[in-house]
């Protein structure tokens, strides 16, 4: 060979060398490229997932809140409609009771009611010696009733008439017009009896309370659904 | 003379082997920079989403924060109605109601 030859040969054996080498180079850079892309695209991917499932338990823990919050302002908007029909009804309750002063002023029909319900407890009674309990201001209305009373219920329950005493303890007094009852704050706290009897058998074991104000608890009680009926149209509890 | 030129022909071999592995290495390491720039550049898109996703939260929780607030004033307008109108109906029948009790407790069925 000569030198061109050689020199030739050398030169294309350059070209090769550095050929392989850029195409070398190239894999890489593609490859590298590639790589990048595929590793940021999963890191990201990842990460959003991430970011995703934390704001939806997020907005899931505020809306929880909301409904929480939600329900307790119904709750108390409930309970504050149920305490005024509460109030409400036991505001007519407090009106009656004021008004049952007004049932033993007329002596001639609060008469003739202390003698029915002195017979009525001598019937549930049933006793053949009773002890009787009443108003001081009413003592001498009773006494004027008392044998009729006797004899009423013997006929009606065909016994012999029973014996009752009257109590030298007398029920409280009516709450009186100069202070009190129409002023809440002073006596009306006090106890005080609008009227009525209150019957015992003599061994004081069993007692009926028939006085004006047990009876209004009671027909308030038994009528209490009637009333929320006509005031709020559904019967509660 | 022969020799020299042997030599020279060798030398230029060696010189384009070094040159090839330059730029092979150079191909490598601009793959490594790449690679770390896909860590940088990810983080950045990461920041940006989260920034996002953040503002579009705090935009619904302002908007149902309103509905709410005017949902409960509409509730406490309501249960105000409601008492108002328990309170003209009470007024309305207490003095029958009074009356029936009170008859109730006067009347003796014996």
């Amino acid at each position: 060979m000569n030198d061109a030859d050689v020199s030739k040969q050398i030169q294309q054996m350059v070209r090769f060398i550095r050929q392989e080498a850029e195409e070398k180079a190239n894999e890489i850079s593609v490859s590298a490229e590639e790589e990048f892309n595929i590793e940021k695209l999963q890191l990201v991917e990842a990460e959003k997932k991430k970011i995703r499932q934390e704001y939806e338990k997020k907005e899931k823990q505020v809306e929880i809140r909301k409904k929480i919050e939600y329900s307790m302002q119904l709750n108390a908007s409930r309970i504050k409609v149920l305490q005024a029909q509460d109030d409400v009804v036991n505001a007519m309750k407090e009106s009656a009771s004021k008004d049952l002063l007004n049932v033993s002023r007329d002596h001639h029909v609060y008469k003739r009611l202390l003698k029915d319900l002195i017979v009525q407890s001598l019937v549930r009674l049933k006793e053949p010696g009773v002890l009787l309990r009443c108003r001081k201001e009413d003592l001498h209305l009773v006494e004027s009733v008392l044998d009729s009373a006797k004899e009423e219920y013997a006929s009606k329950v065909n016994v012999h008439p029973p014996e009752i005493i009257i109590d030298d303890v007398h029920l409280p007094p009516g709450p009186s017009h100069h202070h009190g009852f129409f002023h809440h704050h002073a006596e009306a706290h006090g106890p005080f009896c609008s009227g009525g009897v209150v019957i015992a058998s003599r061994d004081g074991k069993i007692v009926f309370e028939n006085t004006l104000d047990a009876r209004l608890d009671v027909a308030f009680n038994k009528k209490l659904p009637e009333i929320r009926k006509w005031l709020f149209g559904q019967v509660a509890a | 003379m022969e020799a020299n030129r042997g030599q020279n022909g060798i030398q230029q071999l060696l010189a384009a082997e070094q040159e090839a592995q330059h730029i092979v290495n150079s191909a490598r390491n601009a793959k490594m920079a790449r690679l770390k720039q896909a860590k940088e550049e990810a983080e950045k898109e990461i920041a940006e989403y989260r920034a996002q996703v953040e503002y579009e939260f705090k935009k619904k929780v302002a908007e149902s924060s309103g509905y709410s607030g005017a949902n409960v004033k509409r509730l406490e307008t309501e249960t105000d109605a409601k008492i108002n109108h328990l309170k003209n109906e009470a007024a309305r029948i207490s003095h029958d109601v009074v009356q029936m009790l009170l008859k109730n407790v006067t009347t003796v069925r014996n």
